[in-house]
């Protein structure tokens, strides 16, 4: 009996039909919500009179014809290797900062640290576009348009405050005679934090990193505004592609690179889903 | 060890007064690299789009040149285009967030049934919110289509006639309310579940010995204790909302004539389409301080319900 049963023990005892139609239910809403993601990985398998049929086709030859005409195409390769680099690095930048500065607002006491959460929490609700207008202006009259590091910069602007206050909870649950007691053997601050605190906090930094990411691989409007061809991420692949009214609806391209841009990403997310899970829960209540 | 060690011992023949800076040091040292990042990034491009907001913007040199006072303000006041696109923010907004919260709490209770699949169903929620928006606005797009998407075609199957999903300004923004709901539901229903299983148990033990109904105990048991959890989702699916933008880019990009143009794409349109920067700056101002001090109220309310617990 686990914590739920609270909530279903009612319905048990009113019949075992109960329980079994209440699973049925949420079987159903779960393959509603899987249907779209398994609709485009099926269509991207498909050549294009199989995607423009009514009825629409569930046996079908696969080919992975629009995979590798739309890979050349467009250079989706490049645009895949910048997405990978400016998640990596805004990833681990804002890890690093953020999860320095959620340790000191959660420890250390410094004048103003209630002053600065506030303000972190309330820039989580800055609209991007308030930003990307001047980002956009500095970067054009610095003549850094379209290099990855200004991408990377500029997701740690949501990034940043998102790790700190996810990371703040989290070392405010720990004990804190585990520094007290390595600062009292002699360690500095540095010392007790690196050496003590992270190693401790490695889950929950892990899933911070992890979430991050795929926050940083999925940003559409700033990769629109600093970059055009050189630094250009995959998102912005996809606008182009769905807005695309000249061609019409490329509905292969679409989906393949569509496919692409999410298969790694709900693997990953799966293979760490218990973290994932932990985590979404900790930056909803403590955030 | 004995870096620290020594770190440790270089400080004592220190004076006090270098000791109590050097200790100040290695406090603001951890804040230091987020609070500068977000100096140059956050802070700096707000005051400058303030400044653009109240300058007149030359395009042949590409800077805010001369002091104008509140005009942009008044003309983007006068535009009835961003009245449009505030409140077709604001239907969107109305809609979507309840809905989500509700199906997410109510999916959550679903799957939260004791059975064996529990873990994995919980899991496989994870995809649909790891699928990036703008793919997601794309799929649909696809999935809606008035032709030959698979929806129209149930609908037909079911004896309907096919709806006209991106060619009828109600139904477009149904539309939008959809996909934003299909993307982000699963995150509430993973926050929902995380609480219900927190639930204390014996508070339910008791009231079902004293003979508490199952809507009862729903009504004045679960969903007061649920409150404060409801009202966090809420901020944090707030926070995401107000940024509403790869969405309605990908799936109608505003369309039919401006019926699903979010006041955040509307604004990005009017600077890098029009190139009204000076207009985009002020609109970009008053969405900003409506955000900010709406967020502030939401905090400050889900912190007195905190409490109140």
């Amino acid at each position: 009996m686990s914590a739920t049963a609270v909530l279903q023990a009612p319905l048990r005892r009113k019949s075992r039909l109960g329980g079994r139609v209440r699973i049925a239910a949420g079987l159903v809403a779960c393959l509603i919500f899987l249907f779209p993601v398994f609709w485009m990985v099926l269509s991207s398998f498909k050549d294009q009179r199989d995607i423009f049929t009514v009825p629409p086709t569930l046996f079908f030859t696969p080919t992975l014809e629009t995979y590798f005409g739309f890979m050349q195409r467009a250079d989706i390769t490049r645009r895949l290797i910048n997405t990978i680099i400016v998640a990596t690095g805004s990833g681990l930048l804002s890890i690093a900062a953020g999860a320095m500065a959620g340790y000191a607002l959660a420890r250390i006491r410094l004048k103003g640290a209630g002053t600065i959460g506030v303000l972190i929490l309330l820039s989580r609700g800055v609209p991007p576009i308030a930003l990307a207008v001047p980002m956009f202006l500095v970067a054009r009259s610095l003549g850094v348009t379209d290099k990855h590091i200004t991408l990377i910069l500029a997701y740690c602007t949501f990034l940043i405050p998102y790790v700190m206050w996810l990371m703040r909870g989290f070392f405010l649950a720990l004990p804190r005679e585990l520094e007290e007691s390595a600062m009292i053997d002699g360690c500095s601050r540095f010392g007790a934090f690196f050496k003590i605190i992270l190693p401790i906090s490695l889950p929950g930094l892990l899933s911070t990193l992890i979430f991050s990411m795929i926050l940083a691989w999925e940003e559409l409007l700033f990769a629109l505004v600093l970059t055009n061809r050189y630094a250009s991420t995959i998102p912005v692949a996809i606008a182009g592609i769905a807005g695309d009214t000249v061609n019409g609806a490329n509905w292969g391209a679409l989906t393949a690179v569509g496919t692409i841009t999410v298969v790694p990403v709900v693997i990953f997310a799966l293979l760490v889903q218990k973290w994932l899970i932990q985590g979404l829960a900790d930056g909803a209540t403590k955030g | 060890m004995t870096t620290t060690a020594a770190m440790a011992g270089e400080r004592k023949p220190r004076s006090r007064t270098a000791t109590r800076l050097a200790d100040a040091v290695s406090r603001w040292a951890f804040m230091a690299p987020a609070a500068i990042i977000l100096a140059a990034m956050l802070a700096y491009p707000i005051f400058y789009t303030i400044e653009i907001s109240f300058s007149r913007f030359d395009l042949m040199t590409f800077s805010a040149v001369e002091w104008v006072g509140w005009q942009n303000y008044a003309h983007v006041l006068d535009d009835y285009r961003f009245w449009s696109s505030m409140k077709v923010t604001l239907v969107y907004l109305v809609f979507a967030l309840p809905l989500q919260i509700v199906l997410g709490f109510g999916i959550a209770f679903l799957i939260n049934a004791e059975w064996r699949g529990r873990g994995l169903v919980r899991a496989l929620f994870i995809i649909p919110m790891v699928v990036a928006p703008v793919v997601a606005g794309g799929i649909w797009r696809m999935i809606l289509d008035p032709l030959w998407g698979i929806v129209n075609w149930l609908i037909g199957l079911a004896g309907f006639a096919p709806l006209d999903w991106f060619g009828d300004p109600t139904l477009a923004m149904a539309a939008i309310v959809i996909i934003d709901t299909w993307r982000w539901t699963p995150f509430v229903v993973l926050i929902a579940t995380a609480a219900l299983l927190a639930l204390p148990r014996d508070i339910f033990e008791a009231a079902e010995i004293d003979g508490a109904n199952w809507w009862s105990m729903l009504w004045s048991i679960t969903l007061p204790l649920l409150v404060p959890i409801i009202a966090a989702t809420f901020v944090v699916r707030w926070l995401g909302a107000v940024k509403m933008f790869d969405i309605a880019l990908a799936a109608t990009y505003g369309g039919p004539g401006g019926a699903t143009n979010v006041i955040n794409l509307f604004i990005y349109e009017e600077a890098f389409r029009s190139l009204h920067f000076a207009e985009s700056a002020a609109m970009a101002v008053v969405v900003l301080v409506l955000t900010m001090v709406l967020t502030g109220i939401f905090l400050y309310g889900t912190r007195k319900l905190e409490e109140r617990n």
